[in-house]
């Protein structure tokens, strides 16, 4: 029946699915102790909020999620995978003791039948790299939207993509300039796909060069799949006198009905997490900043219309100079421009 | 698959990342002969260099180029046209007004080039600019300092920049419009073979093109020092073999060994692949002003149609994990025998592939005991597929139970197909005492031999071949050298059932090891181990997937 589904699918969507089957990647996710720790923090101080409800888990991988569920009280968890790793929830479910508390679904949310008609809370952990990379938050809100009974509650319900603007030269160098010169010979046309994609990769605190600004909250009561396409300005206010090679994004992620609130960022001002930063470079070498100098932004997200999954990224920007403070040795630049990406 | 994150600033991660330090010297490896021909606007007249061509023009036409240039103001497409103009002119036998106007080459069908592969055309960006004198940097003012001089020169240049950077881009979309136009004629040939190539669903093509995996894996490749440095150092310390020789390369990828291979002189070089990348590499070849000497075919060597009978060298880079998983060795050979000449060279020439039993108890606990105690879960069934499938992963030679065995030696000039498929006997001694017995690794060294009939001993080590004084290079991709980008081949045993038993060092083991290809998969790879110690009634045995 899945499989037949799977064979429906666009190549690139049974991918999606496919891919999520190694034990790489969940290795890799429970591993990544920010975002499970922050998980069961949020999940088990607050059983006051799990005792007897049912719960939906929308993209249970390994069922993690729904034992943390059951641990803090709730009376039925239902866990919904569209992946074969479901199978594996199902043996780890049972080993564990907890098979008739959760109930596992493999297929699609938008096409499983639930046993409830409502539930009483969603958890999710649903965010992929620039928090909308391959997420399931279209997902999730069909969820909420179909399942959520009035007053339900979302975990987490709040999340938030910050912007700012990075020293990055010599890396920059390695992974985009590398292409002009390999081994002796020019690589211009691999160089243009490398400024296309963002790259996801760590980056440290010292290389921030301007603050950090947010610049898209989503509020998950609240916010629709219209929203997932967006364009929003932003402003960053240069600390010191730098090169700015590359701007870079980041995502908190809050859990609000917490008693006490629970958050999680994904910045490079804290612990690392496997979603690390998205990192995108200017075509311009640089922008040279002055302390004080405002790079005025603009950042457009929207979804490719061939590939859903695949995200269609504008940044443009312009850098407004500090007048207050007069440079005498500073340079004519000309420091805006018009980024274009594509994730996939 | 999880790269290591070279952090994204750190200047002291990324230095070395694409260690060219060792270039040793390389910039002599053109031929000595000249690659760029400048054939002159006005006649057939050939010249090494742009400006004794434009000279000749000149003296021998009174055809100043570089003055019309100037005087008509032309932008990059205006000098295109006009060099196009001028050879259409005199191709066709029509004279040339003494006084060119821009009107003459206003027609768009002047951006085609009339030449193929015209020098000139990539030569435009170099010619001097007809400096104008910018009084900017005006002395009178000079008690008032450099600093406002040296400021409003920044600004020029900045501006010189920019306009460097539209030149740039110009040029670049110049280059699509010739890339086209020259796609459909080498589709030509391949479009009457029975490559066809061109029906391609446009969507997952481009899906193909813009993805993560796709840069990356060439990026990969080409930052595997240890993998590209062996190949260029072979071709370049080995003109005298390629000089005049026409070579094909299996599986071009994008294009650097083919590359290697003209600019240590060989007269032709055929670059075959079947992925989409060889777009790619056809830019990379004709920016690269290599276009008269490469010829790239899309589709499986197999089935192109390839320009010449014969050729003297076939260098590939067909190895993959475990040496065979998803390797192009099969096409390698198939070429082999169809196309290299009898006395013709292979590129690499010889492997030889080792086995080692392996004991690591950190791994095991991070990887495998993991799952029992998942935040007080226990998930093992996600244990379940890390014993059946290999894995591909970079061991430390601290985890090696016994010196490595040499199971099998593939000499290139002589394997076949046949002989990827094997069962051959293999033994050990334990060097140090261990708790278990974790596995076994598997990887394999490359020879670059200049001759057919030096031999290679089975047992012979690439990290000793240096010193030995032969002839040819070698690189190794086993845990005791530098990381490459095949890692190597690792198998775990599955020690979950039952307690493992410890083994004092010294002790004796042996068995067979066998590598199949499945019935249901010819792209799968299975690799299936026995293992005795001495002091055993019985073997063990199990079977590992690549997949």
């Amino acid at each position: 029946m899945v499989d037949e589904q799977m064979a429906g699918m666009a190549p690139s969507e049974a991918h999606y699915f496919n891919s999520y089957n190694h034990h790489g990647i969940h290795e890799e996710m429970l591993k990544d102790r920010v975002r499970t720790e922050t998980y069961r923090d949020a999940i088990l101080h607050n059983a006051h909020l799990f005792k007897d409800k049912v719960v939906l888990d929308v993209g249970c991988g390994t069922g993690i999620l729904s034992m943390f569920a059951v641990q803090a009280g709730a009376k039925k968890v239902i866990g919904v995978d569209m992946s074969t790793i479901i199978d594996k929830a199902r043996e780890i479910v049972a080993l564990n003791g907890m098979s008739d508390k959760i109930t596992l679904i493999r297929g699609k949310m938008e096409e499983v039948e639930l046993e409830y008609p409502q539930v009483d809370i969603i958890i999710s952990e649903w965010m992929g790299y620039f928090l909308l990379y391959e997420s399931m938050l279209d997902t999730v809100l069909y969820a909420r939207d179909r399942y959520l009974a009035k007053n339900g509650l979302i975990f987490p319900d709040k999340a938030t993509i910050f912007m700012a603007g990075i020293e990055d030269g010599a890396y920059k160098h390695d992974k985009i300039d590398f292409w002009d010169d390999v081994y002796g010979f020019n690589f211009a046309p691999l160089k243009e796909i490398a400024l296309a994609e963002p790259l996801v990769d760590k980056v440290t605190f010292d290389v921030l060069k301007t603050d950090s600004t947010p610049v898209l909250t989503l509020d998950l009561y609240t916010c629709t799949t219209a929203d997932l396409a967006f364009t929003v300005p932003f402003t960053l206010t240069a600390r010191q006198k730098d090169r700015v090679h590359a701007l870079i994004s980041w995502f908190d992620i809050e859990f609000t009905a917490c008693h006490t609130p629970i958050s999680f960022t994904t910045g490079p001002h804290a612990e690392g997490t496997h979603w690390k930063q998205t990192v995108f470079y200017l075509r311009e070498d640089y922008v040279l900043v002055w302390p004080g100098d405002k790079i005025h932004g603009m950042l457009e997200n929207k979804p490719n219309e061939q590939n859903k999954r695949d995200l269609d990224i504008k940044i443009s920007y312009k850098l407004e100079p500090n007048q207050t403070k007069a440079e005498p040795k500073r340079p004519a630049q000309i420091s805006q421009g018009e980024l274009t990406f594509k994730m996939c | 698959m999880e790269k290591e994150a070279p952090g994204s600033s750190g200047s002291s991660d990324a230095s070395d990342i694409l260690d060219m330090r060792d270039e040793e010297g390389w910039e002599d490896a053109e031929p000595d002969v000249e690659e760029s021909q400048f054939i002159s606007l006005m006649d057939d007249e050939v010249f090494t260099d742009m400006m004794q061509m434009l000279d000749h023009c000149k003296a021998k036409h009174n055809l100043d180029f570089l003055e019309i240039r100037s005087r008509l103001g032309l932008d990059f497409y205006g000098n295109i046209k006009l060099v196009n103009y001028l050879r259409s002119q005199v191709h066709s036998g029509k004279p040339i007004p003494s006084e060119i106007t821009k009107k003459d080459f206003d027609d768009e069908k002047y951006l085609k080039p009339v030449l193929e592969d015209d020098a000139v055309l990539f030569t435009l960006d170099d010619l001097p600019e007809v400096v104008e004198i910018h009084d900017e940097v005006n002395v009178q003012d000079k008690g008032k300092g450099v600093e406002r001089d040296s400021g409003s020169l920044i600004a020029r240049v900045s501006e010189l920049e920019e306009e460097l950077r539209k030149v740039h881009s110009q040029f670049s979309d110049y280059r699509d419009t010739v890339k086209t136009t020259l796609d459909k004629k080498w589709e030509e040939p391949s479009a009457n073979g029975s490559a066809a190539p061109k029906e391609e669903p446009r969507d997952d093509d481009s899906h193909y093109f813009s993805s993560y995996s796709y840069n990356d894996i060439h990026e990969t490749m080409l930052k595997d020092a240890v993998r590209t440095d062996a190949y260029r150092d072979f071709i370049y310390s080995n003109k005298a073999l390629f000089a005049g020789k026409t070579v094909l390369d299996v599986g071009c990828g994008t294009g650097i060994l083919s590359m290697f291979c003209a600019k240590a002189g060989a007269a032709r070089v055929i670059a075959v692949d079947n992925s989409a990348i060889i777009d790619k590499a056809r830019e990379n070849i004709f920016n690269n002003g290599f276009a008269d000497t490469i010829t790239c075919l899309r589709g499986k060597v197999e089935e192109v149609k390839l320009p010449v009978d014969k050729v003297d060298i076939i260098v590939s880079e067909w190895m993959g994990y475990c040496l065979l998983y998803e390797a192009m060795l099969d096409s390698v050979i198939w070429a082999r025998d169809k196309y290299l000449q009898p006395d013709g060279l292979m590129v690499p020439s010889h492997m030889n592939m080792w086995v080692a039993p392996i004991a690591d108890p950190d791994y095991i606990s991070d990887h495998i005991a993991f799952w029992r105690d998942v935040y007080g879960f226990d998930m093992k069934a996600m244990q379940a597929g890390i014993h059946e499938d290999a894995q591909v992963l970079d061991m430390p030679a601290s985890t090696l139970a016994a010196d490595p065995f040499p199971f099998l030696q593939l000499s290139l000039h002589t394997t076949a197909v046949k002989d990827l498929v094997f069962k051959r006997k293999w033994s050990g001694k334990l060097k140090k005492d261990i708790d278990a017995l974790d596995g076994f690794i598997i990887w394999f060294d490359s020879f670059f031999i200049p001759s057919r009939t030096e031999v290679v001993a089975e047992d012979a080590k690439a990290e000793e071949w240096a010193a030995s004084g032969k002839s040819g290079n070698a690189f190794t991709t086993g845990p005791g050298g530098k990381v490459t980008h095949w890692k190597q081949g690792v198998m775990l045993i599955d020690n979950t059932k039952e307690k493992p038993v410890g083994h004092k060092e010294g002790e004796q083991l042996s068995g067979e090891l066998e590598y199949a290809v499945p019935e249901d998969n010819s792209r799968a790879l299975n690799v299936s181990l026995t293992w005795k110690f001495e002091s055993w009634q019985k073997e063990n045995s199990q079977s590992w997937k690549m997949r």
